[in-house]
């Protein structure tokens, strides 16, 4: 009997009930009404007693278990929770918190409480249906045309090297259920076929035949295994499985002896790339101040603030499991203000509610700023201790005034609080045993002593980088904040000198009043100057959190600065309840500072003794993936080329990456990157556990252990809670052919070393052939200055309790910038201050010497990128003609080098080039409560609880799954533009390359088709007018999910084959982003402290100075597709009953203003 | 009808059966100033015990943001429409109970919703109330808002799914007074589900009977706080056990929290059912709204929550929220920490009212090794 026969019967119905666990076929309405009458029993007083209570052991046999174990959950959310498994009959029934975050300690016996507890949530708590899901790969997969061109011996164009077109097909192709170890013959097959081809002068001639751009061809350097690319996503959720990624593209440089003939010393590893940058998740600006990567608190420190401003940051949904710490600081009298843009779930926690213009923060910022200095309300110790404020600059090379400028054989005072210097030739010490900041002796000449204006002396002095906080204070100097003065230099020159101070009053002044600060963001000037007074009234108690909704706009440097600048002028910095943060992705990397014992153990020197010394070398080369998503174009136009040096990336050709879905599935300028630039790649492995985005476009998958059921065991840490945390091993069986992300590197590894007769590759991974991981991560402890001393067997016995360690950091909570302010340390900056004042070339050039706002690159009404600045003696940006490029040129990469200033009225009199041809909306994409990332939403009660449109039985055969995704409009915005509340409609980015380049070409229709964003309108009252929003977490159409969707009987987005469950019909929020290269974020000359030590570095920083793109702004056009009712017919049926914004019945009108109730004054 | 008094209206009032209080009354409080809408309480709850065929569309545990979330769709916009309105500027309330609104023959007002009002479950989240110029400034009470609305069943003191049963299926624990359908003795007339007004029970397709929340007893047998507590991040929730409104405790944290300070409220108390989950009202919303909702008395819960750091007790009973999974049944504060007792009296747990701030040593001799904030 097929379906078709059964349909309409009872047991029909049955059967699609019980497939309605993951996708339901049917509604169940009919049967709802038939109730089935019965004589009724008697029972006198049911609530007083009832006969025959034996059926209660019904619910306690459901809640019965056999076993239980502990997982460490962890997906990229920050948090990581230790979650409780209930097992019954060897199948996990049910997780929970396993309040035992009370019971963490230190290594010196402090203990945390239980108001850490519990410690969970519900993407966690709903794993369960994710761990015996239908998108759980099984084995491994070898795409098809993939396969072939392995088998036909990796054929080539004969004058470009090229790999065939057709095999290369990701997205439209077939795939191959293979073993894990066939896979592995592929992978390392194809991985020394690259090799071979790209090293040399053929591989130089092949990149540049195939129109790679010879700035990036010239840093492959003769080795082919730079064209390939390395990466562990938020490596630090995995100290060795996913940080192994960067051992083993270590270990190319082994490949590279093999296929070169070179010596070790000559050998060179595989690219690698970024991922904090990578993510956006980077504040840029904070570098650019304190040369820290991320100046941050732990989240809990809110417990010791007055005030807390919560700014583009939706705490309440992506920091749900310390919500509670803000909730609580303000039940205990802290006042809460959410600087937004708009009504969030996090203003509904706030005291006050600012909602500015999207990308206009730093403007906001710069009018607090202008508010607190112009009322003399700034801590003016504070200021001269710490900042740069009061250095003076030169203003004829806009350069700061040094030392040696004015006073004739002056000599730098030595660097010695806090900081050594590292002769040449040497090494700096352990991270462990360093004093502080690690300076190569050649970059010495980078920390001259800078001079102030002593009022004491009335005369100017030179100040070292020592001499910082008390130090400064010691020396008796009251330095001049305000002041200009004429100087003569050594050379006889008399120059004009002003303080940093001085001309950042004259920018905020002439630029940023309140009242002009309202006309540039929206925010009432009467919030301006409230929100400057009670900052002020708190000085040094006042916490900022920021969020990565202001760091992924283009201007997200401005914006950091800006806000350090308000945090210093009133000493919110550095201190336990006054500090400003960023958060966004997992990082701070930094405190695992024993990692590069493992990811940079010299290949051609192995460790085999479990308890021997390791010696480290860096083979890799780290780039931004930024260029590879920006189709490897570079920054240049007209005749100036901003990318230059280390910033550089080398063309890419083969791709391997772990836990990384946001880095190809949820890549900005997704359409763009699959369709045009990923087919010149000729390998592409992911390791994934479950069918994400990127499995789609990938060649070698492999399906890998779920938390739930590792091997061996790992660690990770987070950077917003103090916890050091285990991933235990797991009691349970895996469910599926999966192998350990580790063991993908121990297989390929073991093939490279049969094809090459070279041993070491495998012996790289000899402790995970041992299943003594435990070896490498012990290494990583012993070097790690907040581990040191724990043993991991104690921390994975702990974890299999529930229990997890604390960071042995300097504070509980840990904050940045304590050792500074409390201890007169310097920053790693050139100065050793708080710096505000940037006179490297490329700040001038781009006008950035001072704290400025900038418009962003495509969310503004106005003149993308432009400065906001009345005419300034300190600015003299490089403009369009300086750099031969076209007056009117405001193309992607060019409106990027125009550093055109405006004055603000002159600002809002321009309009962005796309305004009037009907791109009249912000479209932003931020993060939600219902994903972290992508995971686990296309799970189907998340689905269904993912905003409106959620139905578990898909009753509109539309649905791509039980929910979908949605764009939030205003309703009175949505209304001008004929749209209904639940229709669907078409958004598109900028026509020029958006969804992807090439798109208007008529042989590319079915590209376009899969890439065109449709979505539902949600009337969302809470945002004003010209700005629409769309959550960033959901899984995007695909060839295979818009087959699915049009040729399945139930219409659903689910691919045959792989189960892919997309959650757009067509397209997704990516189809409307793209890559942006800010040229400040990619200067040769600022001084930054690397990871995982205090050595300072210049220039180019993975993960501290590079690009981060700016992934959430666009400019947006609208336009309906069709209408919200089931299967397209009317309105959408709570529309229809009046019980929608905008649409209210009467009822619901009365309900709103609380008028079903009488009542006289209470 | 029998003449009962429900404590929560401050009079007698009518109800099918005589008054029978239970030995203990199963009670949860929660802060909505904490609610932060994650909907783990509803996944922990779905995941334990409504995962099965025909339990799909099912959330006992339901969070909705209000105004304009609701699950069913309208469910009391629906019902407050059919009481009308209502008198409610005293402690003695002025208006009909919808036992005494009931039409004749019936034992309750009440309504069957429609099947697609359960298709949308988080239907009107963040949507909030009042449209959105340019740019804001919101100081409390903010004139656009939205909270969230956690529910569960409120195991009633008077539960009208109860006093609906023409088959007297449901029943009222006398041990802890939870309320719960008889899952061989119910036959899925629906009666309780158009009863409800708070629409907690629901009907399955699939087993053709009636099933509701059953407070997670056999959890709370064991002295453990239900699924939907204990998995709770907001820390928003207490459970255990509201004493009668003659008999309080002090050193019962519910009872400190509703009967002494009144700061949580029953919801919809003029409905007369006399729930038993009381809500700590959102101090940035318009009282107006929040008194139709929770009734006389909000703007002295508000008061009192923005005064809470200065009642010490206070505090420490609102900070052992989410501390321990077990059931708390007296509680003290000693110092600066609030300690939390099961039945026995034996001590379960003991936090801060103030997390600490630990110092570690700058270099450490021992492990030679730096402890640093920044590296």
């Amino acid at each position: 009997m097929g379906p078709a026969n059964r349909r309409g019967s009872r047991r029909a119905f049955l059967e699609m009930a019980a497939a309605a666990g993951l996708v339901a076929a049917a509604a169940p309405r009919k049967v709802f009404a038939q109730p089935r009458y019965l004589e009724p029993v008697r029972v006198d007083n049911p609530l007083a007693a009832y006969p025959d209570r034996d059926w209660e052991r019904l619910y306690r046999d459901i809640f019965r278990h056999d076993k239980t174990f502990v997982f460490l959950c962890c997906p990229n959310d920050t948090h990581n929770c230790l979650l409780k498994a209930y097992v019954k009959n060897d199948v996990v029934v049910r997780i929970e918190p396993t309040y035992g975050y009370g019971k963490a300690q230190d290594l010196y016996g402090n203990q945390a409480s239980h108001r850490w507890d519990p410690r969970c949530c519900q993407k966690g708590l709903v794993l369960a249906r994710r761990f015996y899901g239908d998108r759980r790969i099984n084995g491994a997969l070898l795409r098809k045309g993939f396969k072939e061109w392995v088998d036909r011996g990796f054929p080539r164009d004969s004058k470009t090297g090229a790999a065939p077109g057709e095999l290369m097909r990701r997205g439209w192709d077939q795939w191959i259920r293979v073993d894990h170890a066939v896979a592995f013959r592929y992978h390392a097959k194809a991985l020394e076929n690259i090799a071979r081809t790209y090293s040399g002068d053929q591989g130089k001639n092949f990149l540049l035949a195939q129109g790679y751009d010879p700035d990036s061809v010239s840093q492959v350097g003769d080795a082919g295994t730079r064209v390939m690319k390395f990466r562990g996503g938020m490596a630090k959720q995995g100290a060795t499985r996913i940080f192994g990624a960067f051992r083993m593209g270590n270990s190319m440089a082994l490949l590279d002896h093999y296929v070169r003939g070179v010596a070790p010393d000559q050998a060179k590893g595989a690219g690698s790339w970024d991922s904090y940058s990578f993510h956006t998740d980077l504040p840029p600006g904070h570098p650019m101040v304190t040369g820290e990567q991320t100046n941050d608190f732990e989240l809990m420190d809110v417990e010791n603030a007055k005030l807390i401003i919560v700014w583009g940051m939706n705490w309440i949904t992506t920091k749900m499991p310390d919500s509670h710490w803000l909730t609580e600081a303000r039940l205990k009298g802290a006042k809460t203000v959410a600087v937004t843009v708009e009504y969030s779930a996090t203003a509904s926690k706030c005291d006050d509610v600012i909602v500015i213009r999207p990308g206009s923060d730093p403007a906001f910022a710069l009018g607090l700023a202008q508010v607190i200095i112009a009322e003399g309300a700034y801590d003016e110790n504070f200021v001269k201790r710490n900042t740069d404020l009061v250095s003076l600059v030169r203003m004829d090379t806009l350069e700061r005034l040094r030392a040696s400028d004015i006073i004739a054989e002056h000599a730098d005072a030595p660097l010695s609080n806090w900081a050594q210097v590292v002769p040449k030739g040497k090494y700096a010490p352990p991270t462990l045993v360093q004093r502080g900041m690690q300076v190569p002796e050649a970059m010495v000449g980078e920390f001259p002593d800078f001079v102030v204006w002593d009022r004491v002396r009335n005369r100017p002095v030179a100040v070292g980088h020592d001499l910082v906080g008390a130090k400064f204070e010691e020396t008796g100097i009251d330095a001049a904040l305000d002041g200009r003065f004429e100087i003569t230099t050594v050379d006889g020159k008399k120059i004009q000198v002003r303080t940093v101070f001085d001309l950042t009053r004259e920018y905020l002044d002439e630029n940023m009043t309140p009242e002009q600060v309202e006309s540039v963001t929206w925010a009432p000037a009467a919030a301006t100057r409230s929100l400057a007074r009670e900052i002020s009234a708190n000085s040094g108690k006042t916490l900022v959190a920021v969020g990565m909704g202001p760091n992924q706009f283009w201007n997200n440097d401005n914006k950091d600065r800006a806000l350090f600048l308000i945090t210093a002028l009133t000493g919110s910095l550095g201190r336990h309840g006054g500090n400003i943060g960023s958060y966004a992705g997992t990082y701070k990397n930094t405190l695992f500072s024993g990692v590069p014992r493992y990811t940079y153990e010299d290949p051609f020197n192995l460790q085999l003794d479990p308890t021997g010394p390791v010696t480290s070398h860096v083979y890799l080369r780290p780039e931004s993936m930024h260029f590879w998503a920006n189709g490897e174009r570079i920054m240049k136009a007209g005749n100036k080329t901003i990318t230059t040096g280390a910033h550089l990336p080398t063309p890419t050709k083969s791709i391997w990456q772990v836990n990384s879905n946001s880095s190809l599935g949820n890549q900005k300028g997704f359409y763009d990157v699959v369709f045009n630039t990923l087919p010149r790649v000729e390998l592409v492995v992911y390791n994934e556990w479950w069918w994400t985005t990127s499995c789609e476009f990938s060649d070698i998958v492999y399906g890998v252990d779920s938390w739930m059921e590792f091997k061996h065991p790992d660690f990770t840490a987070s950077n917003t809670n103090p916890f050091f945390q285990a991933f235990p091993r797991s009691p349970i069986p895996r469910s599926f052919r999966t192998v350990s992300d580790i063991e993908t590197y121990l297989g390929v590894a073991r093939e490279l070393s049969k094809n090459t007769g070279d041993a070491r590759f495998e012996q790289m991974w000899q402790f995970v052939a041992e299943n003594r991981v435990d070896v490498y991560l012990q290494r990583i402890i012993d070097g790690s200055t907040p581990l040191r001393g724990y043993r991991f067997e104690d921390i994975e016995q702990l974890a299999k309790l529930g229990i997890p360690a604390l960071m042995n950091t300097r504070t509980y909570p840990r904050i940045n910038s304590y050792e500074q302010v409390a201890e007169s340390k310097p920053w790693y900056t050139r100065t050793g201050r708080l710096e505000f004042y940037r006179p490297e070339a490329e700040f001038i050039e781009a006008g950035e010497n001072l704290t400025v706002h900038r418009e962003p690159a495509d969310a503004t009404f106005y003149d993308p990128c432009a400065i906001l600045a009345a005419p300034h003696p300190a600015m003299r940006p490089r403009g369009p003609a300086d750099w031969g490029i076209a007056a009117d040129d405001r193309s992607h990469i060019a409106r990027q080098m125009r550093n055109t200033t405006y004055d603000s009225a002159a600002l809002l009199a321009t309009r962005h080039p796309l305004r009037d041809r009907g791109w009249d909306h912000i479209f932003h994409t931020p993060k939600y409560r219902h994903g972290a990332h992508t995971m686990p939403i296309d799970t189907d009660y998340m689905a269904a609880l993912f905003g409106p449109f959620g139905d578990m039985y898909r009753r509109d055969k539309r649905a791509p799954g039980t929910g979908e995704m949605y764009v939030d409009i205003n309703p009175l915005d949505a209304r001008s533009l004929g749209i209904n509340d639940g229709d669907y409609v078409w958004i598109d980015g900028d026509p020029n390359d958006l969804p992807f380049r090439g798109w208007q070409d008529p042989a590319r229709k079915h590209e376009y088709k899969v890439a065109r964003l449709l979505a539902r309108a949600r009337y969302y009252p809470g945002t004003p007018a010209g700005v629409t929003r769309m959550w960033f977490n959901g899984y995007m159409a695909t060839p295979s999910s818009v087959k699915a969707h049009e040729s399945r009987p139930d219409g659903a987005a689910k691919s045959e084959f792989t189960n892919y469950q997309a959650l757009f019909r067509y397209g997704g929020h990516q189809s409307l982003t793209r890559s942006w290269l800010k040229p400040t974020h990619q200067t040769q000359s600022l001084i930054t402290r690397k990871s995982w030590t205090n050595e300072v570095t210049k220039g180019f920083n993975v993960d501290v100075h590079c690009v981060t793109s700016a992934p959430r702004e666009s400019i947006a056009k609208f336009a309906k597709a069709e209408d919200g009712g089931i299967g397209g017919k009317g309105l959408w049926r709570p529309v229809m009953l009046g019980l929608r914004p905008a649409t209210e019945n009467e009822a619901l009108k009365r309900y709103l203003s609380g008028a079903f109730v009488r009542f006289d004054k209470m | 009808m029998s003449k009962v008094y429900n404590w929560q209206i401050g009079r007698e009032m009518e109800y099918p059966y005589e008054a029978a209080r239970p030995v203990k009354q199963f009670g949860l409080v929660m802060d909505l100033n904490k609610c932060i809408a994650c909907q783990t309480c509803t996944v922990a709850c779905k995941t334990t015990w409504t995962p099965g065929r025909g339990q799909e569309y099912m959330f006992w545990n339901n969070v909705e943001s209000k105004p304009y979330g609701y699950y069913p769709l309208g469910w009391d916009v629906n019902i407050l429409e059919k009481l009308g309105v209502q008198d409610v500027s005293t402690p003695v309330y002025g208006g009909k109970t919808l036992f005494e609104a009931a039409p004749d023959g019936e034992p309750v007002l009440g309504y069957l919703p429609d099947d697609l009002d359960y298709a949308h479950p988080n239907i009107g989240e963040d949507d909030s109330f009042g449209d959105m110029p340019r740019g804001a400034f919101l100081s409390a009470p903010h004139m656009q808002w939205m909270y969230y609305l956690p529910r569960i069943c409120n195991h009633c003191t008077y539960p009208a799914c109860l006093g609906s049963c023409p088959r007297q299926s449901i029943y009222k624990r006398p041990e802890d007074g939870i309320v719960l359908i008889d899952q061989t003795r119910c036959r899925g007339y629906r009666e309780c589900v158009k009863g409800c007004p708070y629409k907690k029970t629901f009907f399955n397709p699939m087993t053709r009977v009636s099933e509701k929340c059953i407070g997670c007893y056999p959890a709370v047998e064991g002295g453990r706080q239900t699924q939907c507590t204990i998995t709770c991040i907001g820390k928003i929730r207490l459970q255990g056990y509201v004493s009668r409104h003659d008999e309080v405790r002090e050193d019962n944290p519910i009872d400190y929290i509703v009967h002494v300070t009144k700061l949580a409220r029953p919801l919809y108390p003029q409905f007369g059912l006399e729930p038993n989950v009381y809500y700590i009202p959102p101090v940035h919303v318009p009282s107006r709204f929040l008194t139709q909702m929770f009734g006389w008395g909000v703007e002295q819960a508000i008061a009192t929550y923005r005064t809470a750091s200065q009642d010490r007790k206070l505090l420490g009973a609102l900070l052992l929220f989410g501390a321990t999974p077990q059931i708390i049944h007296r509680y003290r504060v000693q110092g600066d920490k609030t300690i939390g007792y099961d039945e026995k009296g034996v001590e379960i747990v003991r936090v801060p009212l103030k997390e600490p701030i630990f110092m570690r040593v700058a270099f450490d001799e021992k492990y030679q090794t730096q402890r640093s904030n920044m590296t």
